[in-house]
């Protein structure tokens, strides 16, 4: 089932045109969503949470209507700011109970799934102690726990890696592939860091200036090259030209070498010439796209 | 360990990974219900950290003991009505109320703002005018509380002190109403002022400041038009604070006695002081919306 | 020349010691800044901008002090992290401001060549205050490089960046460091660290635990085996060759979920084994389809540092 749907989607403040005729499917799994313009971003979100009208164009999620049916959407789909939001005064479990409740759960439910979520999102340590204390990594599970936590067919990451240290990131990316695979809730992450939706995401949404610039799978953004890229330990010039004299086509980029595999002979010349030149074999891997190719223009087309 | 032949496995790995959820999503009524008891518990500090139930306990205890003192001596001397009426007190134990208001609008509203909370609010099914609802309703009836448990305990008070309940009951029954109408207006009041000013302690001072200038206002206003003998002009007077225009709607429409010397003048009068608090509710309300329009993250 | 020498310097603040007795030294090119959050890293960046004064020790620039001399303030640049702009003024205007501040003999055409630098053209002639954050930051680039300062210093400049502005700005730093100045920016986000910076000081809990080049302090760790992924046309008969050599430790024979096999191994000796494995491989007519270090990467070394 489609995930989000959005047929010629527009929406302008007077003259600023924040999302341009945009027309997507977004299927369910884990989808990042890239943009370059910030107020394109909090609108679209806004509009699929079924808080703003379009002014032109139609979007569903979750199959319902965002222009018709809003507190619905709202009820099954979960929400992460980027910013803070969370007041200091209060323990994560109260206030996770507490928009549990408000998004419709009976107490007793709110509390069982507000236990269970916290620890879902490692916070079960700290649950009981007040906001004020914890750290960014600590605020943001209790953001994503309070967006788990009614159990929504959709969750909305608006950079949740912000402010995170690099094991924190580590941490919330591995989360969010958790709650795409293992929960089963289909997730859109908004970043800026390319190579965390590499990581996480089955597909990508690319926005520029309010219009669909990409959308594809992760598979075919980071798909294999005929290229391989070796690294060795030693001088490269003699490795260069006897790779050459051999035929083989192969280029040099600093400490790297970038062979052409088509003919996969040149495989076994590499290894030998390698070998037969008493130099060390640091690394030698297939090269594949990256994702930052759609904004520096080289890559290959979905 | 030997295994018998019926004797079933005794180890069990159960699963506690991630459960969805089938139960019932009750709609935007139990949630703006939810919503409104949080918000009541709140003003009291209920569910919070120790210190913040002092104040409005505090508070409570000040508008309760003078209505247990008053039946006390009324009683043990044997008075024939009770020396401070029911419609008068809130009037006279204005301050206590009004710091009431200025501590507690800021806890009921401001921090939503504040701590930009709103948005979580706003994500989920509650409607922008369903969140204003319960927490203006919340306010009022955390005021309607701290205003009729006294005036209640007075009427408990006249009873023992063995005042007959036929004179007690219609003035109680009108301050009650009017301890209904101080909750609504004086509720919206606080909560736009404290939402124009998220940040707490400049919010205590503002509610505080703005009832304490307008009753000033309307005493020296009051007291000059007196003076000048115009009795319509200064019966108009008491629209400039919302203490007395309360008073003026309960004394002009109810019938009980005013408790400044400035009533409104007639049927007129009193008409024009209930529309000024009715606009008065209607466009705090308004305000309050409106106010959160701009708290969408 | 435009060398920042730090020696056994410590910074507290009461009994919180943000730095704990840090040598170090920054010369020309770009250094990326490492570490946890709360490791000390804005502290120091303060200290080398001449803003804060050190507890104990020397900060100094070229061998002079850094703390509160004004013409030290001409050789630096500092993007710091918090917001803290004029809202109600252009973004013109605020960087033509500073130009001035720098007392530059022609305000307008550095204020000019600083917003073109960051591309800010479009926008100067709106307020702050309507900025995005990605946009802000580069405002707060513009004062920062207005005066063509010798040392540039950025406490988490790509934040709040889209992609487009983070591959602008990271190909900016490469040509100013390539231009001789000497830059150091904080970051969290070890992939462009690590596609920009050639050397990097990594802080943890306040002390300085490692500075150079990534590769190179992985080879350092001699205590911690080299972890290797291997693929190649007959995983079994290569791993038995490798477990037979003393530069390997351990060999594990790996299926992976889509069915694929590999070779993961362990390599004590790091040298020897990458000479060794291409003549095992060509010895027995073995090929190679990949040969992937798994922990040479950034992330890795800069996970073994902090749970040292």
């Amino acid at each position: 089932m489609s995930l989000i749907n959005t047929q010629g989607l527009t929406k302008r403040y007077g003259a600023v045109v924040a999302v341009d005729g945009l027309t997507v499917d977004v299927e369910a799994g884990v989808t990042g969503l890239v943009g370059a313009n910030g107020a394109g971003k909090s609108t679209l979100l806004k509009i699929f949470l079924g808080l703003l009208t379009a002014t032109e164009g139609r979007a569903t999620v979750l199959g319902l209507d965002v222009a018709t049916k809003g507190p619905e959407i709202r009820e099954h789909v979960g929400y992460m700011p980027e910013h803070d939001c969370l007041p200091p005064d209060v323990s994560a479990t109260e206030f996770v109970v507490h928009m549990a409740r408000m998004s419709g759960l009976p107490t007793t439910s709110a509390r069982e799934r507000t236990a269970d979520i916290l620890r879902h999102v490692g916070l079960y340590e700290e649950r009981y102690r007040p906001m004020g204390d914890y750290s960014t990594g600590m605020r943001q599970r209790v953001k994503l726990a309070q967006a788990l936590v009614h159990d929504p067919g959709l969750v909305l990451l608006d950079e949740p890696t912000n402010g995170l240290d690099p094991a924190g990131r580590d941490d919330m990316l591995e989360l969010i592939r958790r709650i795409g695979t293992e929960f089963g809730i289909s997730v859109i992450v908004t970043s800026h860091l390319l190579g965390e939706l590499e990581r996480v995401c089955d597909g990508i949404v690319v926005i520029d200036a309010g219009r669909l610039l990409r959308h594809s799978t992760t598979a075919s953004v980071t798909a294999t090259t005929p290229i391989v890229t070796i690294e060795i330990d030693g001088e490269q010039a003699a490795l260069l030209g006897r790779l050459r004299e051999a035929g083989v086509s192969v280029v040099s980029d600093g400490r790297l070498l970038h062979v052409d595999v088509g003919d996969e002979a040149a495989y076994d010349i590499v290894r030998d010439t390698v070998a037969g030149l008493g130099l060390g074999l640091v690394r030698l891997e297939q090269r594949r796209h990256r994702m930052s190719e759609i904004f520096t223009g080289r890559g290959a087309d979905a | 360990m030997p295994e018998t032949d019926d004797a079933p496995g005794t180890g069990a790995i159960h699963d506690i990974g991630y459960r969805h959820y089938d139960g019932p999503r009750l709609g935007a009524s139990y949630i703006r219900r939810s919503l409104f008891l949080d918000t009541l518990r709140g003003a009291f500090g209920l569910g919070r950290s120790a210190r913040s139930k002092v104040m409005p306990f505090l508070l409570l205890g000040v508008m309760v003991l003078p209505s247990v003192v008053i039946g006390i001596v009324a009683g043990y001397f044997g008075f024939d009505a009770l020396p401070l009426g029911y419609t008068e007190y809130v009037f006279t134990l204005q301050v206590a109320v009004t710091i009431f208001l200025g501590s507690q609008s800021p806890v009921v509203i401001s921090r939503d703002l504040r701590f930009q909370v709103a948005a979580l609010y706003f994500s989920r099914p509650l409607s922008r005018q369903e969140y204003v609802q319960a927490k203006y309703a919340g306010m009022a009836a955390a005021l309607f509380l701290l205003t009729a448990v006294p005036t209640t305990l007075l009427l408990a008070g006249a009873l023992l002190a063995e005042l007959p309940l036929a004179d007690q009951l219609p003035d109680y029954l009108r301050a009650m109403a009017g301890c209904g109408l101080y909750a609504l207006v004086l509720g919206g009041i606080g909560l736009v002022v404290a939402a124009m000013t998220p940040r707490r302690g400049l919010g205590v001072a503002a509610v505080v400041g703005v009832l304490l200038v307008l009753s000033g206002l309307q005493a020296s206003v009051g007291a000059l038009a007196s003076e000048f003998g115009n009795d319509t002009f200064s019966g108009y007077t008491g629209l400039i604070s919302p203490y007395t225009l309360v008073d003026g709607v309960v004394a002009g429409l109810l019938g009980a006695e005013s408790t400044i010397d400035q009533a409104p003048p007639g049927t007129w009068g009193a008409i024009v002081y209930l529309t000024v608090a009715l606009l008065l509710v209607v466009g705090c309300y308004a305000a309050l919306v409106a106010r959160f329009r701009k708290a969408l993250s | 020349m435009s060398t920042v020498d730090l020696e056994q310097v410590s910074c507290w603040f009461g009994n919180v010691v943000a730095v704990n007795d840090v040598t170090m030294r920054l010369g020309p090119g770009v250094t990326g800044l490492l570490g946890p959050n709360g490791a000390g890293k804005s502290t120091l960046i303060h200290m080398m901008a001449g803003f804060l004064a050190p507890s104990a020790g020397t900060v100094t620039l070229d061998g002079r002090p850094l703390y509160r001399d004004q013409e030290i303030y001409r050789e630096v640049g500092l993007v710091p992290e918090r917001e803290g702009m004029y809202d109600a003024v252009t973004g013109w205007s605020f960087v033509l401001a500073n130009a001035r501040l720098h007392k530059l003999p022609d305000p307008e055409a550095a204020a000019r060549r600083a917003i073109t630098t960051v591309e800010m053209t479009d926008a100067e002639g709106r307020d702050i205050r309507t900025y995005s954050k990605g946009m802000k930051q580069r405002i707060k680039m513009a004062t920062a490089i207005v005066h063509d300062p010798a040392v540039l210093l950025l406490d988490e400049p790509f934040n709040g960046m889209d992609p487009r502005q983070r591959l602008h700005l990271m190909t900016l730093l490469h040509e100013l460091g390539e231009h001789g100045r000497t830059i150091l920016f904080s970051s969290h986000i070890l992939e462009e660290v690590e596609q920009i910076a050639g050397n990097i000081e990594v802080m943890v809990a306040g002390r300085h635990a490692a500075s150079g080049d990534f590769r190179e302090i992985r080879r350092l760790m001699t205590k911690r085996p080299h972890q290797y992924t291997i693929r190649s046309t007959d995983n079994r008969m290569l791993a038995s060759a490798i477990i037979a050599e003393p530069s390997a430790s351990g060999v594990e024979l790996v299926t992976d979920v889509t069915g694929g096999s590999s070779i993961h191994v362990q390599a004590t000796d790091f040298h020897a084994f990458i000479h060794t494995l291409p003549r095992l491989a060509s010895r027995r007519d073995i090929r190679l389809l990949e040969v992937r270090p798994a922990d040479e990467s950034l992330e890795s070394v800069f996970s073994y540092l902090v749970n040292r």
